[in-house]
């Protein structure tokens, strides 16, 4: 029983102090600030390129500071500090920035950026901007703590106004639209995305019923069962739309690929969901108006 | 044949490893994608301000430790896990931890709890639990295969481990894409910086779990020349494999919390001691655990600095350095030892 012997005590008696220890030195550490107490921040970092957006589309350009990898539009976006990517950001070249302010989205990896700034006590700005609902509120909320009110709501009345033209033109029929985000293997979007709202938006239906993934994969069986009008992949898919093509031409009983409307659209404003979504409505629309094949 | 082991000669050797461990820690502070001076952050360290010692002290400083505090606890629970199972494929995760700790951490990601125990997020918590309650599932599985056979511990592992792997799978193509990212950096080894508290603490409990198990250091090399030979020689090798599990399963679980899976240290580090200065668990645990801690501190600092100002998942790190040098010492020492023993 030599292992077990009055060590087991001491290392009891050790934790108990060790631990004691550590609340005495480092308990209550900084706990960061309220965001809502923020007015009019000087140095703005927006840790997603959506954010980089609708900071630019607010006049907040020039505040900005930091960015991540792929904040490419407005170009000159493209000039500001690096910050890391979306997935991974570097919280030393946040911090580098001195910021006053750090906009995150609201989901575990960027909420985590945001809890670890605030622990050193920076002020954060986490929104949700998942669904169209949400991006609007998005906007408003950082236009509210920037001290934009004003250009948001411009912002929020343009886009919404935009909208509204494109939908008021669909008539007739919905095209049931398949919209493409992989090929390899297939996958869709299915009916819990902002995509799909882009389509109902833009006059159209998701060829997709309920899934359980919100962008399943799916065989050729879904590919027929659903019977698309149209076919609609973003460029970012890494297709070209000669491939795409080729790659369903073997689903010759499906209407959109019978009538050739297979198109590829330009990926950023469609896949990201900014406060440009109006033309990526707009853009959505003209592949459903398009009736001649090859237009794209 | 070596010398025999003698606490000066012991002393003699970890010593120099704990001081070169202290300076790769300060070296590794040091360097980093923001370039920062050690002078201007000491003058203002009583502001509690200032950029030079904000990522110093508070972003750097405490990733540099938990790398630390985390290649010691996977470099110490692997070296006794080799010599429990008498494998020298075995590491800390081969008894189902990782798989365990990756079904807890996906679980807390895609129910989205948002609740925090003692300052822990949900991941780390979860991560705790499945990693601890899968060992038990294996030991109890193992126990009632029959107490004496350790490859019967082994297969249970590896399976638990299929099986759990595959509903990680699972919940993974059923999860969307962000929880899928956050799922898996955390299988790729994540370090950050973390609340001083929680290092503290952690800290703590792994050093004394390393210094629980150097003490069956002793009992550990009888066991590794087998059960048998063990109980002749007067070792009660079921309190033996009990407790060296469970501290050594405790210690792995605490490391996970912190980083997620990070690969290969709890691997390669204790037979990379074992080649180079013997197998003699005495010496070989707290050996491993200096030098585990010193490669995993250097493997966290490159990965945060060779795609900056984006960070490479530690995991990929280790294997990809720590792959080829292993090899080296492989080929430059095989002649010298046999595996496990003598």
């Amino acid at each position: 029983m030599r292992i077990f012997g009055s060590k087991w005590l001491w290392f009891a008696v050790f934790a108990a102090v060790w631990t004691a220890a550590g609340y005495v030195l480092f308990a209550g550490g900084s706990t960061g600030r309220d965001t809502a107490l923020v007015r009019a921040p000087e140095r703005i970092v927006a840790a997603a390129p959506a954010l980089t957006e609708i900071l630019y589309a607010l006049g907040l350009g020039e505040r900005v500071v930091g960015v991540t990898t792929y904040s490419n539009y407005p170009p000159e976006a493209k000039d500001k500090r690096v910050i890391g990517t979306f997935w991974q950001p570097d919280i030393e070249a946040v911090v580098a920035t001195r910021p006053d302010l750090v906009v995150t989205e609201a989901f575990d990896q960027q909420a985590h950026l945001a809890e670890r700034l605030r622990r050193l006590g920076y002020c954060t700005l986490s929104v949700d901007v998942w669904s169209v609902a949400q991006l609007y509120e998005a906007i408003e909320r950082i236009g509210a703590v920037t001290g934009k009110g004003a250009e948001a709501a411009a912002l929020l009345a343009r886009v919404q106004g935009n909208i509204c033209h494109v939908s008021a033109q669909a008539k007739g029929e919905r095209p049931k639209v398949l919209y493409v985000i992989q090929t390899d293997p297939l996958r869709v979007a299915g009916r819990q995305t902002f995509i799909d709202e882009l389509i109902e938006l833009a006059g159209g239906q998701n060829a997709m019923g309920p899934t359980v993934q919100k962008y399943p994969p799916i065989g050729a069986e879904q590919v027929i069962g659903s019977r698309p009008d149209v076919i609609i992949a973003p460029e970012m898919a890494g297709v070209q739309p000669e491939a795409l093509k080729q790659y369903f031409a073997r689903y010759q009983s499906v209407p959109a690929v019978a009538n050739g409307r297979v198109y590829v659209i330009a990926g950023d404003t469609v896949s990201r969901l900014g406060p440009r979504i109006d033309e990526a409505v707009q853009t959505i629309a003209a592949c459903l108006r398009l009736e001649a094949p090859g237009s794209d | 044949m070596r010398e025999p082991l003698t606490m000066r000669l012991l002393l003699a050797r970890l010593l120099p490893a704990a001081a070169v461990l202290c300076a790769v820690m300060l070296v590794c502070a040091l360097v980093g994608t923001e370039r920062v001076s050690l002078a201007r952050a000491m003058g203002l360290a009583d502001a509690g301000t200032g950029y030079d010692y904000e990522i110093l002290f508070r972003i750097r400083l405490p990733r540099v430790v938990l790398a630390a505090i985390v290649g010691a606890a996977l470099a110490c629970s692997g070296a006794v896990l080799q010599a429990l199972l008498r494998n020298p494929l075995a590491d800390p995760y081969i008894l189902g931890i990782s798989s365990g700790a990756g079904l807890g951490t996906i679980i807390a990601v895609i129910s989205g709890v948002q609740w925090t125990l003692l300052g822990r997020s949900p991941i780390a918590v979860f991560a705790f639990a499945g990693a601890l309650g899968t060992v038990w599932l294996v030991w109890l599985i193992g126990r009632l295969t029959g107490r004496r056979q350790v490859t019967h511990l082994l297969l249970a592992g590896v399976v638990v481990n299929a099986f759990f792997s595959a509903m990680i799978m699972f919940l993974t193509s059923i999860a969307n894409s962000s929880q899928v990212h956050a799922t898996l950096f955390w299988l790729m080894g994540n370090i950050m910086e973390e609340d001083p508290l929680v290092l503290w603490i952690s800290g703590g409990f792994v050093l004394s779990g390393i210094v629980a198990l150097f003490f069956m250091a002793p009992s550990l090399n009888a066991v590794s020349f087998g059960e048998a030979d063990a109980r002749a020689m007067g070792v009660n090798t079921g309190l033996v494999q009990a407790g060296a599990f469970a501290v050594a399963a405790l210690i792995t679980a605490v490391a996970v919390s912190l980083s997620g899976l990070v690969g290969f240290a709890g691997l390669i580090v204790p037979h990379g001691v074992r080649l180079v200065f013997g197998p003699d668990h005495r010496q070989l645990l707290p050996l491993s655990s200096v030098m585990g801690a010193i490669f995993l501190v250097l493997a966290d600092t490159l990965a945060r600095m060779v795609v900056a100002p984006a960070q490479l998942p530690v995991g990929v790190v280790t294997a990809l350095v720590g792959g080829p040098f292993f090899l080296v010492l492989l080929v430059r020492y095989s002649r010298r030892v046999d595996w496990l023993t003598r």
